[in-house]
C-alpha cells in the first residue's frame, strides 16, 4: 500500500515531463554493508523551499493489529487517515511534539483524518496494543523516498539544483551528518551508511486470546 | 579398699556399668544432636537463603511488573510527554502512591534527571545510577539496591516509558528498612541484615535484629567474607551466617541462630540427663537394696562362722529365707551341730582319761598353762603304793577298777573341776593354785588319809596307800614340765622314805638347770674317775664278825664337793646312764673283794642293782665274766635288789635272777617292807637274803609294833630259809635286840658309817680287836647321825 502510494506519487512527476529534472538513487546500508529498510531519504532545495503541492492524503492502516506501513513520509499539511481493518478496535495516539493526537477507540475509518501540519517525527502507538508501532516523518520538501527491503530509495523528477540531503530512520542510533547534493540531468547515485538499531519485536499475544 | 565389701562391689559394678552405658548413650545422643543441629542449621540456612532469593526475585518481578504497568498507563505517559515539571512531579507522586513507592524519578532517555519526588525543583544533573539505565537499555528494565542521598536504602526499579518509542525512564524506589528486613526474616526464618560494604568494613543499613545485636553486628561482619557459611558471634549468641551481594557494594547477610537451633536439643538433653541421673539414683538405691539382701545373710553366716571359729557352738545359725543362701545356712547349721558334737567327742578323747573320767596329762598341762603368770601354788603328784603288785596279783581288770575307785575318791576330795588329773598308770596330779606350803601339807594329809580307807572290790578288801610329791611354784619352777618332774622326784623320795609326802625343795634335787648340768657331767665324771665307792660294814650278829659290806656310790665333784646319791642317781636311772655305772661299780667291787680275799679279809660285798640293770640282757654274762677274771667265787658277792626294781618286767627279772642264782651269787631283797612285796611272792624268788627296811629297824627296841613286825619277819624268813639283814641299826639297844631276836646280820650307824674303800680293812681290824676285848659293846657313839646318808644308801637300789 505504501509502495503503491509512492508509485502513485511518483507517476505524475514522471508524466509532467519537466525538462532538466533529475533522479536521486540512494542505497542505504549499515556500516557493515547490509541494506537498511524503511530509511527516509529527503532532499530539500538549499536555495528556497520547494514547491508546495496541494494538500495530499496518506493512510496508515491497522491490519492484523499492526500499523501499515511502518514508516510513512508526508509533506507538511498532509491529512493522514488511520483506517482500521481489524475486527478489534484501536486507540491510535502520538505524544510526539510534531503531532500530539489520539483517536480514541474506533473501528473502521475514523471520521476525520489527522493533518500533520508541522515537520518532524511522529511516533504512533496504539494505547491498547502496546506492540503496535509506526512512524510518520513530516517534511516540508516534496522530494523524498523510503528505502525498500533492498535498502534503495529512488527520488525521481527532482529539478536540477542543489539540495540538502537528509537521511532518517526511526531506529537510527545517531542523526547522520547533513550533506548537500547536486542533482542534475544525470541520475545521482549515492551510497549512504546509517547505523540502525535492530527492530525489537515486542511481544504480541496471539489473536485467539482476544476471543476471551 | 571399698571393694573389699561384696555389697560395695555389687553396687559399684552395677551403678558403674549403668553410668557407663548412660554416659555412652548421652555422648552418642549429644554427638548425634550436634550433627543433627549442624545439618539442620545448614539446611535451614540453605532453605532460608533459597527462600530469600526467591522472595527477592519475586518482589523484584512484582515491582518491575507494577512499574511496567504503571509506566504503560496512558495518562501517566501523556503527563510525562507534556514535559511539564509540575505535571510530571504531580503524576509521579500520584502514581508512586499507587504502587507504594517511596521515591519516583523521571529520567530522560539521555540519562538526565527530569523529575524527582524527593526534590521540589527539578534537579539539574544526571541520574545517579547510570548502571540501572544501562541495564534497562539492555534488558528493558533495571533493578538494584541503591542508597539515596537521604542515606536510606531503596530497591529501585527502572522501567522505560514508551509512547511507543522510549520517551523517558521512570525509577521507582521502595525503601529497604528494618521493617522490610523483619518481614523477610519472618518468612525466611533467618535474621536479615543489609549492609554496605567497603572493604572489610560494613555499614548496617537495615536489620531484623534488635538494638543489642545490631550494635555488635558490624564488628562481627568484619570476619565474614565471600559467600561461605561462617559462624559469627553476636554477644553471647552464635549465628551461622552467609552473605549475598545485592548490588555493587550492598550485601545482605542472612543468619540463623545456633542457640535457637540447639534449644530443643538442649532441652531434650536436659530431660535425658534428668532421666539418666534419676535412673542412676533409682538403680543405685535398688542395687544397694539388692546387695543388702544378698550380703546381709552372708554377713550373718560370716558372723556365725566366726562364732564357730572362736569355739562358740551354742548359737544356732540364724534362719534365712529359703533361697540358695538360706539352704547354705541350713547346711551350715547342721555342720555347726556336727562339729560341736565331734569336737566334744575329740575333746573327751583328747583330754579325759577314759578309765577314771579325770582329765589326762595333756589336759592337765593345758590347765596349768591357764594359770596366771606370777601367781603361786603347787603341783602335786600322787603315786599309788604297791599298785604294780596288785595289778600283777589280781589282774588288770581289778587294777583298773581300783584306779577308777581312787579317781572317784579324789574327785570327792577336790570338787573344783580340772584340779586333779590322771597322768598315767597309777600316777595322779593335782593343781593347787594359790595354795601355800601349809595348805598343801594339809591337802596332802587329807589325800593320804582318804586313800588309807580300805577299798573293797568283789568282796576283796584292798589296802592302798600313796606317796605324794609336791613342787611349789614359782619357787621350784615355772613351767609345768619342770614342776611335774620335780614333784615326781619328790614323790619317789617320799615313797623311799615312806614319809607319805615330800616337797621337792626338801628332796635335795636342785634346780632344773643344775640337774641338767649334772646329767651332762656324769659321763665326764666317769672318765675322770670322780665316782668313788664307799663301803658300809655288815655285822654278823651271831659271830660278832664283819662278814660283809654294802658298796655305795659317791660323786666327788671337783667344784661342788661330795654330791649325795639322791642328787644324781635318779637321773642316772632316768637317762639310762645307770647301765654304765653299775658294771663299773661291779668291776670295782669284784676287783676289790678279790684283793681283800688275797689279803685274807674274807668279806662278802653287796652291790645294788637297779631295775634297768635287772632287765639288761648282758648283766649275767658280765658278772660271770668279772668273777672269773678276778678268780672270785660267786658266793663271795651279794647283789641287792629292791622289790620295785623287780616289778618293771617281773618275768625277765625273775629269769635273770634265776641265772644269777645259778651262778652261785647271793641275792638279797632290799628295803623289804617299804614296797608291796609279800613274803608269799618273795618265796617264789631265788633269793638268799632279806633286808628289812630301816623304818622298821630304827628304834626297834623302843617300838613294840616295829618289834613285832621285825620279830615275825625274822621268824618267817628263817622258816623260808632266808638270811635276815636289818638295816638302820643305830643304837646298841637295837643291836642287842636284834641279836636276842635271832636276826642274822645288822647294818647301820650303830656299827659303822659308810667309809672309803681303803679304810675298810683297817676299820675291820680295829673292830675285831675291840670285839675281842668288849664284845657287843661297839662304838655306838656315832650312831643316830646323818640319817639322810642312810637314805642315800638305799636310793642306790
Amino acid at each position: 500500500m505504501i509502495r503503491a502510494g509512492a508509485a502513485w506519487l511518483a507517476l505524475p512527476l514522471l508524466f509532467c515531463g519537466y525538462a532538466r529534472a533529475g533522479t536521486l538513487e540512494a542505497a542505504v546500508t549499515t556500516p557493515a554493508g547490509s541494506p537498511v529498510e524503511d530509511a527516509a531519504v529527503v532532499v530539500e532545495p538549499v536555495a528556497a523551499t520547494g514547491p508546495h503541492r496541494p494538500p495530499a492524503t496518506a493512510a496508515v492502516e491497522q491490519r492484523d493489529r499492526e500499523f501499515m506501513p511502518y514508516l510513512t513520509i508526508v509533506q507538511t499539511g498532509t491529512a493522514v487517515d488511520f483506517p482500521n481493518r481489524d475486527a478489534v478496535k484501536h486507540h491510535v495516539y502520538s505524544f510526539s511534539a510534531a503531532k500530539f493526537f489520539e483517536i480514541k477507540l474506533y473501528a473502521g475509518k475514523p471520521m476525520q483524518p489527522v493533518i500533520f501540519d508541522k515537520p518532524g517525527e511522529v511516533a504512533l502507538g496504539c494505547n491498547i496494543h502496546d506492540w503496535m508501532e509506526a512512524y510518520v516523518l513530516v517534511v516540508s520538501s516534496p522530494y523524498f523516498a523510503k528505502t525498500g527491503s533492498n535498502g534503495t530509495a529512488v527520488i525521481a523528477n527532482v529539478p536540477a539544483g542543489r539540495y540538502r540531503l537528509r537521511l532518517w530512520h526511526p531506529r537510527q542510533k545517531a542523526p547522520p551528518p547533513q550533506r548537500e547534493v547536486e542533482i542534475g540531468a544525470a541520475p545521482v547515485k549515492l551510497a549512504l551508511a546509517l547505523e540502525v538499531a535492530p527492530r525489537v519485536v515486542k511481544q504480541k499475544p496471539p489473536l485467539e486470546s482476544d476471543r476471551y | 579398699m571399698i571393694l573389699k565389701s561384696l555389697q560395695h562391689r555389687i553396687v559399684v559394678v552395677f551403678v558403674g556399668l549403668l553410668a557407663l552405658v548412660m554416659a555412652l548413650l548421652l555422648t552418642l545422643v549429644t554427638r548425634s544432636n550436634e550433627r543433627i543441629v549442624a545439618g539442620e542449621m545448614k539446611r535451614e540456612l540453605a532453605a532460608g537463603t533459597h527462600v530469600f532469593k526467591r522472595l527477592m526475585e519475586q518482589s523484584q518481578r512484582q515491582l518491575e511488573t507494577a512499574a511496567t504497568v504503571l509506566a504503560a498507563d496512558f495518562a501517566f505517559r501523556e503527563a510525562i510527554a507534556t514535559q511539564d515539571q509540575p505535571t510530571m512531579r504531580s503524576v509521579i507522586r500520584n502514581h508512586g502512591l499507587r504502587i507504594s513507592a517511596q521515591v519516583m524519578m523521571v529520567i530522560s532517555p539521555a540519562g538526565l534527571l527530569i523529575a524527582d519526588t524527593q526534590r521540589e525543583a527539578a534537579p539539574p544533573g544526571s541520574f545517579p545510577f547510570p548502571d540501572l539505565v544501562a541495564a534497562a537499555e539492555a534488558a528493558g528494565k533495571g533493578t538494584g539496591f541503591k542508597q539515596m542521598a537521604d542515606g536510606r536504602l531503596y530497591q529501585i526499579v527502572l522501567v522505560p516509558i514508551l509512547a511507543p518509542k522510549l520517551i523517558a525512564w521512570v525509577a521507582m524506589g521502595f525503601q529497604v528498612d528494618d521493617r522490610w528486613a523483619r518481614e523477610l526474616a519472618t518468612t525466611t526464618g533467618l535474621a536479615v541484615s543489609v549492609v554496605r560494604r567497603h572493604g572489610p568494613q560494613a555499614d548496617l543499613l537495615a536489620s531484623s535484629f534488635d538494638d543489642s545485636r545490631r550494635v555488635a553486628l558490624p564488628e562481627a561482619l568484619m570476619g565474614l567474607t565471600g559467600d561461605a557459611v561462617q559462624v559469627l558471634s553476636l554477644g553471647a549468641e552464635h549465628y551461622q551466617s552467609v552473605q549475598m551481594p545485592l548490588d555493587q557494594d550492598i550485601a545482605v547477610v542472612l543468619q540463623g541462630s545456633v542457640e535457637q537451633a540447639q534449644a530443643p536439643f538442649h532441652s531434650l538433653q536436659e530431660t535425658l540427663l534428668t532421666v539418666v541421673l534419676g535412673g542412676i539414683v533409682v538403680f543405685a538405691f535398688g542395687s544397694i537394696m539388692l546387695a543388702r539382701r544378698i550380703v546381709r545373710p552372708v554377713n550373718d553366716l560370716s558372723a556365725a562362722a566366726r562364732r564357730i571359729e572362736a569355739g562358740d557352738y551354742t548359737q544356732p545359725v540364724p534362719s534365712l529365707p529359703a533361697d540358695e543362701i538360706g539352704r547354705l545356712a541350713v547346711s551350715f547349721d547342721h555342720m555347726r551341730e556336727r562339729i560341736a558334737s565331734r569336737e566334744e567327742k575329740i575333746l573327751r578323747l583328747a583330754y579325759i582319761d577314759t578309765l577314771t573320767g579325770l582329765p589326762n596329762r595333756t589336759r592337765f598341762l593345758e590347765i596349768f598353762s591357764q594359770v596366771p603368770a606370777g601367781s603361786s601354788g603347787a603341783v602335786a603328784v600322787l603315786d599309788i603304793d604297791r599298785f604294780a603288785l596288785i595289778n600283777n596279783a589280781l589282774g588288770h581288770p581289778v587294777g583298773d577298777r581300783l584306779l577308777s575307785e581312787i579317781g572317784l575318791r579324789l574327785k570327792q576330795i577336790i570338787p573344783r573341776p580340772n584340779r586333779v588329773a590322771r597322768l598315767w598308770g597309777d600316777e595322779f596330779a593335782f593343781l593347787l593354785d594359790g595354795a601355800n606350803k601349809a595348805a598343801v601339807t594339809a591337802f596332802a594329809e587329807s589325800i593320804l588319809a582318804k586313800l588309807r580307807d580300805p577299798i573293797t572290790l568283789d568282796g576283796q578288801r584292798l589296802d592302798v596307800g600313796g606317796s605324794l610329791g609336791i613342787a611349789l611354784y614359782p619357787q621350784d619352777g615355772r613351767d609345768v614340765t619342770t614342776l611335774l618332774r620335780r614333784a615326781e622326784l619328790a614323790m619317789v623320795a617320799a615313797k623311799r622314805r615312806h614319809s607319805g609326802f615330800a616337797f621337792a625343795v626338801d628332796t635335795g634335787s636342785g634346780p632344773a638347770h643344775e640337774q641338767l648340768s649334772l646329767i651332762g657331767e656324769m659321763r665326764e665324771a666317769m672318765a675322770r674317775q670322780e665316782f668313788v665307792i664307799y663301803y658300809q660294814p655288815k655285822l654278823d650278829l651271831a659271830s660278832g664278825k664283819i662278814t660283809g659290806a654294802e658298796a655305795l656310790l659317791r660323786w666327788q665333784h671337783p667344784t661342788r664337793g661330795l654330791i649325795p646319791p639322791l642328787r644324781f642317781i635318779p637321773f642316772a636311772e632316768q637317762t639310762g646312764f645307770i647301765c654304765e655305772i653299775t658294771p663299773w661299780l661291779l668291776e670295782c667291787a669284784i676287783d676289790q673283794t678279790a684283793r681283800w680275799h688275797r689279803e685274807g679279809l674274807a668279806i662278802v660285798p653287796s652291790v645294788n642293782l637297779s631295775a634297768l640293770d635287772l632287765i639288761n640282757p648282758g648283766l649275767v654274762a658280765h658278772i660271770g665274766g668279772l668273777l672269773e677274771q678276778h678268780k672270785l667265787p660267786a658266793g663271795k658277792l651279794c647283789l641287792e635288789i629292791t622289790e620295785s626294781a623287780l616289778m618293771d618286767d617281773p618275768e625277765l627279772a625273775l629269769a635273770h635272777l634265776s641265772e644269777l642264782s645259778a651262778l652261785g651269787l647271793k641275792l638279797s631283797i632290799d628295803d623289804y617292807g617299804a614296797g608291796q612285796a609279800s613274803l608269799a611272792y618273795l618265796k617264789t624268788l631265788p633269793v638268799n637274803e632279806l633286808k628289812i627296811d630301816q623304818t622298821f629297824v630304827t628304834a626297834v627296841a623302843d617300838s613294840p609294833k616295829n618289834a613285832a613286825i621285825v620279830r615275825s619277819t625274822i621268824m618267817l624268813s628263817h622258816a623260808l630259809g632266808l638270811t635276815v639283814v636289818a638295816e638302820g641299826a643305830e643304837t646298841p639297844a637295837d643291836l642287842s635286840w636284834l641279836g636276842i631276836n635271832g636276826c642274822d646280820v645288822a647294818q647301820g650307824y650303830g656299827i659303822a658309817r659308810p667309809m672309803p674303800t681303803d679304810e675298810l680293812a683297817g676299820w675291820i681290824a680295829g673292830f675285831d680287836a675291840r670285839a675281842d676285848g668288849v664284845p657287843a659293846t661297839i662304838d655306838f657313839a656315832r650312831a643316830g647321825k646323818k640319817r639322810n646318808d642312810r637314805t642315800a644308801v638305799r636310793s642306790n637300789a
